[in-house]
């Protein structure tokens, strides 16, 4: 089976290298964008797997970036994970309604980023841990 | 209307004293005030209604009111309009409590210097406008800091993640394998990120109850769920200190009427305080029953066997920032924020909170809320005998999700907007939608709303399918209706309301339940 890849959007580079490290010991093959724009380039070109996004962006935010993609139809059925330090109550309704497949909120634990990154892409759940949305 | 003149509004009718403001007004600079007199309190209204009035001297007996009751009249209807009350000599103690219904001042009729009447305008007019000013400064001040706390607490949040992310990465042994000792440090850097983050949500909740946008839906909840996930999260914790986390209930307990998820929300924080405030080897108990004294409230108690508090402690222990000083417990005390969230959450479901203790003696925090009762819920709609002699109908409302709900919480937010939308479709005030009555296991929405609308169950169907059709095709959801019309019990002339309310909660209980279970059967085929 070929390695899942994963774009992985967001601006601070210590959380990409945190996903990195561990999506990259999981087996799946991570790769970045920054921001809005790099972000549908980045789609466009490697067509992932999955999405994980966050929603505080410069530019352009999270919501900007899931309605371009939902109007771009190369990668409009791409799932999409929203990770987010917005307040969960508030910013996951939205998310979801803005055709998200999944919410996380910040500070999050890489047991559940794994398990919802798993149910996402429909793969069996590996570890003990059963993920039950 | 002269510009820049002073536009001064004269209630009274008097025609004396009139004429004797009128005069003390223009001897001094011609023009600085313009006089506006009306003799009546109603027209007095509709000319402040129309703006443009500086300055009010107003006469607290009037054909068309009197006393307090022109003061808060008037204050009512120009509350951005100082107000100078005019008195009779006799009378400076209903001049004083007029100032405390917003009046800015007053003068005794009669013994008004010329000169002093003109100054009198100008200072109530500069004093509030300067009052004004600053109660909008301090609430501007006020939003200012929650607005800081919540921007505090979700920049906060990044950084956490990073230090969360690595000190996994690096316990997991992604970075290379790690010798005992080195383990056990990354788990204490890591039970410390937590309660920081824990600290962070805290802050962010504050700000919330500040700001008003606590979110609360009442509905029935049930006391052992909130228990059993109480338990659940919090016996590790328990355990690391060897304290021994129970609970002790009756399994038929009644459910509440709370938000299930605040409800949760308490009593951890409330069994979360009782673990960090008693010692090692000690115990920490969950305790819910039926109030004796009154079977409609159920209380939950959380006991330990801790240091205990004061009895002046006890008072102020549920404030915002109150910090628990005992000299003999180590480490650290949190934000002292914990207690004044759950007593909050507390309240605003409709219950009670208090602490009973004494010092060595451990403490018992109890939560009290009212038991779920239909028959409460529906009072409004059997408040009238009248009610009782059309048929009832429920009229049951199933929303389907073909591809699945995406989460609990997505679920939740669905629940939550249907909701709203059916009950726009209600139309009067005695009819009800059932709160959320979900049934464990079961896969679509269910809701029931008990009617006593004329019109009948089959167009009250057709209205809910045409208010909720365009929610339901951008959600992607299916929709059914169905109603069943019970059977009216015309109250007997010797049955007491209460009896009779009794007996048609009873009934559409039993069709409500009838209802869920066709349901069960349905699900798991």
């Amino acid at each position: 089976m070929s390695n899942k890849k994963i774009l992985i959007v967001d601006d601070d580079p210590d959380i990409r290298l945190g996903m990195q490290v561990r999506l990259r010991a999981n087996d799946y093959d991570p790769f970045f964008a920054g921001d809005a724009v790099s972000a549908l380039i980045a789609a466009e070109k490697h067509k992932p797997d999955l999405v994980v996004l966050d929603l505080g962006l410069p530019g352009d935010d999270g919501f900007v970036v899931m309605q371009r993609f939902k109007q771009t139809p190369t990668v409009a059925d791409i799932p999409i994970i929203v990770v987010s330090a917005r307040d969960v109550r508030m910013a996951q309704a939205r998310a979801i309604e803005a055709g998200a497949k999944a919410f996380l909120g910040k500070p999050f634990d890489d047991v559940e980023l794994l398990a919802l990154i798993r149910a996402t892409t429909g793969e069996p759940a590996r570890s003990g841990k059963i993920f039950s949305a | 209307m002269k510009a820049n003149a002073l536009q001064v509004l004269v209630v009274e009718d008097n025609e004396g004293d009139v004429r004797l403001l009128r005069e003390m007004l223009s001897c001094e600079r011609p023009g600085e005030f313009e006089l506006t007199h009306l003799s009546r309190l109603d027209e007095a209204e509709a000319h402040l209604a129309k703006g443009g009035t500086d300055i009010i001297l107003l006469d607290m007996g009037l054909p068309d009111g009197s006393g307090m009751d022109t003061v808060r009249r008037t204050h009512a209807a120009a509350s951005g309009v100082p107000i100078i009350v005019l008195t009779g000599l006799d009378d400076e103690a209903s001049a004083a409590e007029a100032m405390r219904e917003g009046a800015q001042d007053y003068v005794i009729k009669g013994q008004i210097e010329s000169r002093a009447l003109p100054r009198a305008l100008r200072h109530a007019i500069e004093r509030f406008h300067m009052l004004g000013e600053s109660d909008r400064m301090r609430s501007r001040q006020m939003q200012l800091k929650d607005e800081f706390f919540s921007h505090v607490s979700h920049e906060l949040r990044s950084p956490l993640t990073v230090i969360r992310q690595f000190v996994s990465i690096l316990a997991d042994g992604l970075a290379g394998d790690l010798n005992p000792e080195q383990a056990q440090y990354l788990e204490v850097i890591l039970r410390n990120v937590r309660q920081l983050q824990s600290m962070v949500n805290d802050l962010f909740e504050v700000t919330g109850i500040g700001a008003g946008k606590l979110r609360i839906e009442l509905e029935s909840a049930s006391v052992s769920e909130a228990v059993a996930h109480t338990v659940n999260s919090l016996q590790g914790a328990a355990k690391a200190k060897g304290i021994t986390l129970s609970s002790d209930m009756r399994s038929d307990l009644p459910a509440v009427y709370a938000d299930p998820m605040r409800l949760r929300q308490a009593l951890v924080i409330l069994v979360d305080n009782a673990v960090k405030f008693t010692p090692a080897n000690g115990t920490v108990k969950i305790h819910a029953r039926v109030l004796g004294e009154d079977a409609n409230r159920i209380v939950l108690e959380v006991s330990d066997s801790g240091c205990g508090i004061t009895p002046e402690m006890s008072e102020k222990i549920f404030e915002r920032l109150f910090q628990a000083q005992d000299p003999n417990a180590a480490g650290r005390s949190g934000l002292g924020l914990g207690l004044y969230i759950c007593k909050e959450l507390v309240t605003r479901q409709g219950g009670q909170i208090r602490v009973e203790s004494a010092p060595g003696q451990g403490a018992v925090f109890s939560i009290t809320l009212p038991v779920f009762s239909l028959r409460n819920l529906l009072a409004p709609a059997f408040g009238k005998k009248g009610h009782a002699q059309s048929p009832f109908t429920l009229v049951v409302t199933e929303m389907g999700s073909p591809v699945g709900w995406r989460s609990c919480e997505m679920r939740a937010e669905q629940r939550r907007t249907i909701g709203q939308l059916l009950q726009s479709c209600l139309y009067y005030d005695s009819d009800v939608l059932l709160p959320n009555m979900d049934i464990t296991g079961q896969e679509d929405l269910f809701f029931i709303a008990a009617t006593t609308d004329q019109v009948g169950g089959e167009a009250i169907c057709k209205r809910i399918r045409e208010n909720l059709d365009e929610h339901i095709h951008q959600a992607r959801l299916t929709l059914s209706t169905s109603y069943r019309v019970l059977n009216t019990i015309k109250p007997r002339t010797s049955e007491p309301l209460e009896e009779f309310r009794e007996n048609m909660a009873a009934e559409i209980q039993a069709a409500m339940q009838q209802e869920s279970s066709l349901r069960m059967v349905k699900s798991e085929q």
